[in-house]
């Protein structure tokens, strides 16, 4: 099977500037990152803030330019579309926001809100435009008489189904996540996570989910990868990289996650915070905080290699220290 | 020996144009010394309006309008303001979930830490800001003495949640309330944290009431534990306990429709519907509307706080 969306050596730099005297410097948010997702595929990519992961969404839905690096969509670079085919791809491919509260415009109805992106795209008569935002409100949980209401009326989980919906309206075979329901509150929460589930699989849609919500990752993804300072460090199923973890950044990770079933016993905790990304650590990103550190760690980036079939990891030690351990 | 603090029939209401908004309604606990009690809800349940409550910071249309608040068997309630002034702070600490608006950004955390400390304790400068190094390297901020000049912005999210933690403990409080400290932090410093909290606490013997809505946390760090809704505590036991044997709907809802109670990409459990409005008057239970095993008796019985085993509470007409 041909990936839908496949990114390769991807890199964003901002150039930032402390102020007005200040001497400009360079923040690598992506630092060289490949990925590939596959139609119908949920790939739920997971790391701390700063780590790269909206960047990395708004340079996969086209909203900011890469500094270098290559994405292609449905085997077209999309560097190479003409106007006709970034028009497509941009009804191809939907965004829902982390915030339900400031990404639906206020002075709109929900209705007008829904039926955007057809209007945008020009498809439908008018009429056909309100037989189809009726149908997509009803599909995510939104009665008739709300569409003629502003986003003030609703509460956070129903605008999320606006914001849904909204995505959904132009049939698009990608859909990029950027923590959709870590603002909602967990009985809400419960309830988006369900209709995204569900509308994955009557769709057949490629999703693209980032979360900071291990518990929510190992949920709703088919694939994992983990990103540290702009790096993806580990990727493969979710079961590889959940349950058979390769990199200490994801145990690290996945440890510190406070569980109900307790395990504060097994927790290991990184040293210190996260190095600024203007000025990140020699060698592998991680070493500052890395419990196994040796001293190779300072001066040799590791890379990303396939220690085991479809189980990649950048570290020099994954198999001395997770191997040994099984 | 009296508890730390004793809440009884507290019940604070916002007065807005819609109605009165009854933020906490008849909200009775306690806490002793060296103990951990989570107080868990969804946003709107009341769990900050109570924490409010008790050091009288309820910010205005708000006003506590019954019950009483025991601290060290003194009414907080009934104290004359300048002496309340004296117990916050001093006596009684908040740990802010923002550590962001909760910083003065144009004092040095310096400053703002010794600031307790020569209001309280009536240090001088120097020795005001002497202690503020040592509570610093207590929360383990690197090279303490420098830090102390510099401002809110030039921190970190954890760095200031930590200055927050100082400030917080710098007069010895007997009593800390954090709420939602660790939510706005990344999990591999929200572990950072809450180790430290739980460290200060053994060290100190100090009471600390956690605010959350993680029940992960609450699972791992609370002795006992309280949920939340609509205003009212609906159930309340030791967190083993209450996690092993939950007995009111909407607690069993909650653990419920966690992600990790369910196999990957099952259906999880969801509580119907969302929270009710809190400027009606309910006639009966709350929560009826979103209740999966309600009678009918529920729309018109207001359920009351029972006993259903040790130290297990629960308001519900239908438990056992």
């Amino acid at each position: 099977m041909k990936p839908l969306l496949s990114a390769h050596n991807l890199v964003k730099q901002f150039p930032v500037q402390a102020g007005p005297f200040e001497p400009k410097r360079i923040l690598t948010a992506v630092a060289g990152i490949d990925l590939e997702l596959y139609p119908g595929e949920t790939l739920g990519l997971a790391g701390e803030s700063g780590c790269g992961k909206s960047t990395v969404a708004r340079l996969l839905t086209g909203l900011i330019p890469a500094s270098s690096g290559s994405i292609s969509f449905d085997g077209k670079d999309l560097a190479s579309l003409d106007a006709a085919g970034t028009a497509r791809f941009r009804k191809e491919v939907q965004m829902i926001f982390q915030d339900p509260f400031s990404s639906l415009n206020p002075r709109m109805r929900v209705a007008e809100i829904i039926g955007e992106p057809l209007a945008i795209h020009g498809i439908g008569t008018p009429a056909e435009r309100r037989d189809r935002v009726a149908s997509l409100a009803t599909r995510v949980g939104l009665a008739p008489d709300h569409l003629q209401r502003f986003p003030h009326e609703f509460s956070g989980g129903q605008r999320q189904r606006i914001g849904i919906a909204r995505a959904l309206a132009v049939a698009p075979r990608l859909i990029i996540a950027d923590e959709p329901v870590s603002a909602l509150d967990l009985s809400i929460q419960a309830q988006i996570i369900n209709l995204l589930q569900d509308l994955k699989a009557e769709l057949g849609l490629g999703f693209l989910f980032i979360t900071h919500d291990l518990s929510v990752l190992r949920h709703l993804s088919d694939r994992v990868a983990i990103m540290y300072l702009g790096r993806i460090v580990e990727t493969g199923s979710r079961e590889a990289v959940l349950d058979r973890l390769l990199h200490p950044y994801t145990e690290v990770l996945l440890s510190a996650i406070p569980r109900i079933d307790g395990g504060k016993e097994r927790r290991v905790i990184a040293r210190g915070e996260l190095p600024s990304p203007l000025a990140p650590p020699s060698g592998c990103p991680f070493h500052t905080r890395c419990p196994y550190a040796k001293p190779v760690c300072a001066s040799d980036p590791p890379p990303l290699e396939e220690k085991e079939p479809g189980h990649w990891a950048a570290c020099h030690f994954s198999k001395e220290i997770y191997r040994s351990q099984r | 020996m009296a508890a730390l603090l004793e809440i009884s029939g507290l019940s604070t209401r916002f007065n807005l144009p819609g109605g009165e908004l009854r933020a906490v309604e008849g909200v009775d606990l306690t806490l002793e010394a060296g103990e951990t009690l989570a107080l868990v809800g969804e946003s709107g349940c009341g769990k900050s309006m109570t924490a409010a409550s008790i050091i009288r910071l309820v910010p205005p249309p708000g006003r506590i309008v019954s019950g009483s608040i025991r601290f060290k068997g003194v009414d907080l309630l009934q104290l004359p303001e300048d002496q309340m002034r004296n117990v916050r702070g001093n006596r009684i600490a908040m740990v802010f979930q923002d550590p962001m608006t909760s910083l003065n950004p144009v004092f040095t955390i310096g400053n703002q830490i010794a600031e307790g400390l020569r209001i309280h304790r009536g240090l001088s400068k120097e020795k005001a800001e002497a202690e503020a190094v040592t509570m610093l390297s207590l929360v383990g901020i690197p090279a303490p003495r420098e830090r102390l000049k510099d401002y809110p912005h030039q921190l970190s999210g954890g760095m200031r949640q930590r200055v927050m933690i100082a400030m917080a403990l710098t007069c010895r409080p007997e009593l800390v309330i954090a709420d939602e400290p660790t939510t706005a932090l990344d999990v591999t410093i929200q572990a950072q944290i809450l180790e430290l909290l739980d460290r200060l606490k053994e060290e100190t013997g100090m009471g600390l009431i956690l605010i959350t809505h993680n029940l992960g946390i609450v699972a791992e760090r609370a002795h006992r534990t309280a949920i939340m809704y609509a205003g009212q505590i609906v159930e309340m036991a030791p967190t083993a306990e209450l996690f092993a044997n939950p007995l009111h709907p909407y607690t069993r809802g909650l653990l419920a429709s966690l992600p990790e109670k369910a196999k990957p990409g099952e259906r999880l459990a969801t509580i119907a519907g969302s929270v009710p409005d809190l400027k009606k008057e309910f006639a009966g239970c709350p929560f009826r509307e979103r209740c999966p095993i309600c009678e009918e008796r529920c729309a018109t019985h207001q359920p009351g706080m029972k006993e259903a085993g040790p130290g297990h509470q629960v308001r519900c007409l239908m438990a056992p």
